[in-house]
């Protein structure tokens, strides 16, 4: 019996030794970054995730300001932000893809505590088949224009930073195509991964001016942005994207914004994320020893589980071109 | 009895190795293929599964031994794509940034393996220098294209001129380093422009003839695409350059998924810093912080990183590490990349817990670099 419980022991220890290791080299520090009576400012706020995003921040007491590019959305939104929780959001409108027009924007509000870049387009097509115009569209939004709004908000959001004392962040709405790339996905898969270099290097620049940066990486959700990707998407597209359940705006926001206020590095939003996230942490800052610790003990794990999808999906892809062969 | 348990984990299962001193005049019982001596006092390592005093058979050892062996055949059988040899003798090499450093190197390897190169490049009188360059090295005359990348149409003509392509190096590539604050955003779509569009720019253009070309001739092909380790890891400094080499990186995941049934072979090479003239244009303009981080990897020569990446095409692999502290980070950050090579796979799957624990440390030596940094910047 001793002999069994010294085993036990054994087994444990070297596992509490890793735990507490973790807890003493986890960068950047935990830091919690209050919403309530702050500026939050969300890009593609005028629909989707970005909405549910702006209904929410406005629910918990921040100022809020929605960036979009139709006025007229941008109103309703507004008008469904000031019915459902009495706050009257700041409408501006502006294309991400000017850096002029976003600056001009940006100053019209002033400086801002939480800055969500949620905008995004999305088109899946084989890259064969795929116009350059559309690859092109969906990096001058969703990668440039990001580029732009975190150019336009940093030095305000710097000085702010200073005045105040509070921690401020940079959220930076991804994908689950923004952790594995996929059939159909070449251009959108490449603007996510892109979002994450920009973050990952942005952290290190600007985490002696107490912001933040968090990623969030959400599955399929059911949006009218998501119901427009439906239309164009090739079929092995649907047969892979199956691999993951979709989710509800609001319930995304919801993660998104807890995520947002322990300034987490990487959000995952559903069951899926989280393991795809352990799997494809990589070289990521993580503030939680606790998720550390997960990620050091899962990594193992989940790369034999991606292998195991690769297989799938490899597999899925040989069987419908054979299936389209002998039609 | 003193015993050292030593614990070594294995694909979790735990294998338990016990060390044990024998005492002469005790007897024990033992699991495994080494019967004790009672006169032999000696270490020996003994696989105890259970308790030292059950008494089994040595066959029970041998679920242990075989489990690794089950395990190396269970990921030869799962990894995907399937391995192929892409030949390079006699076959059209395309290779883009192809008139200094990496690409001038990489042309001249190929040249030299019997490949016929065509090399594309902006200015005229640089590629004419390499094309010198190269005879005199190998005696092969490569054909030089000038055009930027950044034009569409004109790469789509020159690729045309060139004649359907085996192997296409998307290597162009340009890197300015700059605190994001401070960077001109003129800058940052230059990176993205060149580095992202261009290749983009490239591929759309050789895809359709490189497809018709692997159906008549019955070889596979490859689209490579030079990336950087900061294509894997994202530090201070980089925003605007690892946006675009990780965006290659989504790019070519999902390009691998469209083409494989064209047995057309992704594959992407993540060299460290490297002797060019890019890389000496880039180090003027580097931040202190980033020659303080990046001085974590060690440099390499353009010709042994060039052999790097032929080899890894040539395997079509699908990441291409150039040195030691690349592979690590190439596990590290394997992510759900596919896989061709099971004793790659077997080395991720085993080393990947491990290589997440030292990338923590790497962020927590940066992150401890940055504050240092910035306290005497602020104490001056």
């Amino acid at each position: 019996m001793a002999s069994l419980f010294f085993l036990f022991l054994l087994l444990l220890l070297p596992l509490v030794v890793v735990l507490l290791l973790l807890a003493v080299i986890v960068r950047p520090r935990p830091v919690r970054i209050p919403l309530k009576g702050r500026h939050v400012l969300v890009s593609g706020g005028s629909s989707g995730i970005g909405f549910a995003l702006a209904r929410r921040a406005a629910a918990e007491g921040a100022r809020v300001s929605i960036l979009a590019r139709d006025p007229d959305r941008l109103r309703d939104a507004c008008d469904a932000i000031r019915r459902d929780t009495g706050v009257d959001a700041a409408a501006l409108a502006a294309d991400v893809r000017d850096p002029a027009a976003v600056a001009r924007a940006l100053e019209t509000v002033g400086p801002v505590d939480v800055l969500v870049c949620n905008q995004g387009v999305f088109v899946p097509q084989e890259l064969e088949r795929q116009s350059l115009e559309e690859v092109r569209f969906m990096v001058e939004v969703n990668l440039m224009g990001t580029f732009h709004l975190i150019k336009a908000a940093l030095p305000a959001m710097k000085q702010r930073g200073k005045e105040t004392g509070l921690p401020a962040s940079i959220a930076i709405m991804s994908s689950q195509a923004g952790q594995v790339g996929v059939y159909g996905y070449t251009a959108y898969s490449a603007t996510k991964f892109g979002l994450r270099g920009l973050a990952e290097a942005l952290q290190h620049e600007v985490i002696m001016d107490n912001i933040h940066v968090t990623l969030i990486f959400p599955p399929d959700t059911d949006t009218p942005g998501l119901a427009e990707e439906l239309k164009r998407r090739p079929e092995i597209t649907n047969v892979i994207a199956a691999s993951s359940g979709g989710m509800k705006a609001d319930d995304v926001a919801q993660k998104a914004l807890n995520g947002i206020k322990s300034a987490q590095f990487v959000v995952p939003c559903n069951f899926e994320g989280t393991m795809l996230s352990i799997a494809t942490a990589g070289l990521s800052p993580q503030r939680s020893y606790l998720m550390a610790f997960n990620e050091v003990l899962g990594a193992s794990l989940m790369r034999f589980i991606g292998l195991c999808f690769q297989w799938n999906w490899f597999s899925a892809i040989e069987k419908w071109h054979a299936k389209k062969k002998r039609k | 009895m003193s015993g050292l348990i030593h614990r070594l984990s294995h694909s979790h299962s735990l294998v338990l190795l016990v060390y044990i001193h024998i005492a002469p005049s005790q007897e024990y019982r033992w699991i495994g293929v080494h019967r004790a001596q009672k006169q032999a006092p000696s270490l020996r390592a003994v696989p105890i599964l259970f308790s030292q005093h059950s008494m089994a058979s040595p066959l029970l050892l041998l679920p242990v031994l075989m489990a690794p062996v089950v395990f190396a055949a269970v990921l030869a059988f799962l990894v995907r794509p399937r391995p192929v040899r892409v030949p390079i003798k006699g076959r059209h090499v395309f290779i883009t940034g192809g008139s200094s450093g990496i690409g001038l190197a990489l042309a001249r390897l190929a040249a030299a393996e019997g490949a016929h190169v065509s090399i594309l490049a902006r200015r005229a009188a640089q590629l004419q220098e390499a094309r010198d360059a190269i005879r005199l090295a190998t005696g092969v005359d490569v054909a030089i294209f000038s055009a930027d990348v950044r034009d569409a149409d004109a790469v789509a003509k020159a690729v045309e001129a060139a004649g359907p392509v085996d192997v296409l190096v998307c290597n162009h590539g340009v890197f300015t380093p700059q605190e994001l604050e401070k960077q001109d955003l003129e800058e940052v779509r230059f990176m993205v422009e060149v580095n992202l569009m261009g290749t983009f720019n490239l591929i759309k253009a050789a895809l359709p003839t490189m497809k018709q070309r692997t159906k008549v001739t019955g070889l596979p092909a490859s689209i490579a695409i030079m990336s950087s380790q900061a294509g894997q890891v994202g530090v201070y400094g980089y925003t605007a350059y690892s946006a675009s080499k990780f965006a290659l990186r989504g790019l070519a995941e999902a390009l691998q998924h469209e083409v494989i049934a064209d047995d057309i072979h992704v594959s992407m090479i993540f060299p460290p810093d490297t002797e060019t003239p890019g890389f000496a244009e880039e180090h003027r303009r580097r931040p202190d912080l980033t020659n303080i981080i990046a001085g974590s990897s060690g440099g390499m020569k353009a010709d042994d990183v060039a052999k790097k990446a032929l080899d890894g095409i040539k395997s079509s692999r699908f990441i291409v590490p150039c040195n030691f502290e690349g592979t690590m980070l190439s596990i590290a950050t394997a992510g759900l990349s596919p896989q061709s090579s099971f004793l790659t796979a077997l080395a991720e799957v085993l080393g990947a817990g491990f290589m997440r624990f030292m990338g923590l440390c790497f962020q927590w030596n940066w992150f401890s670099s940055i504050e240092n940094w910035h306290s005497k910047k602020k104490g001056l």
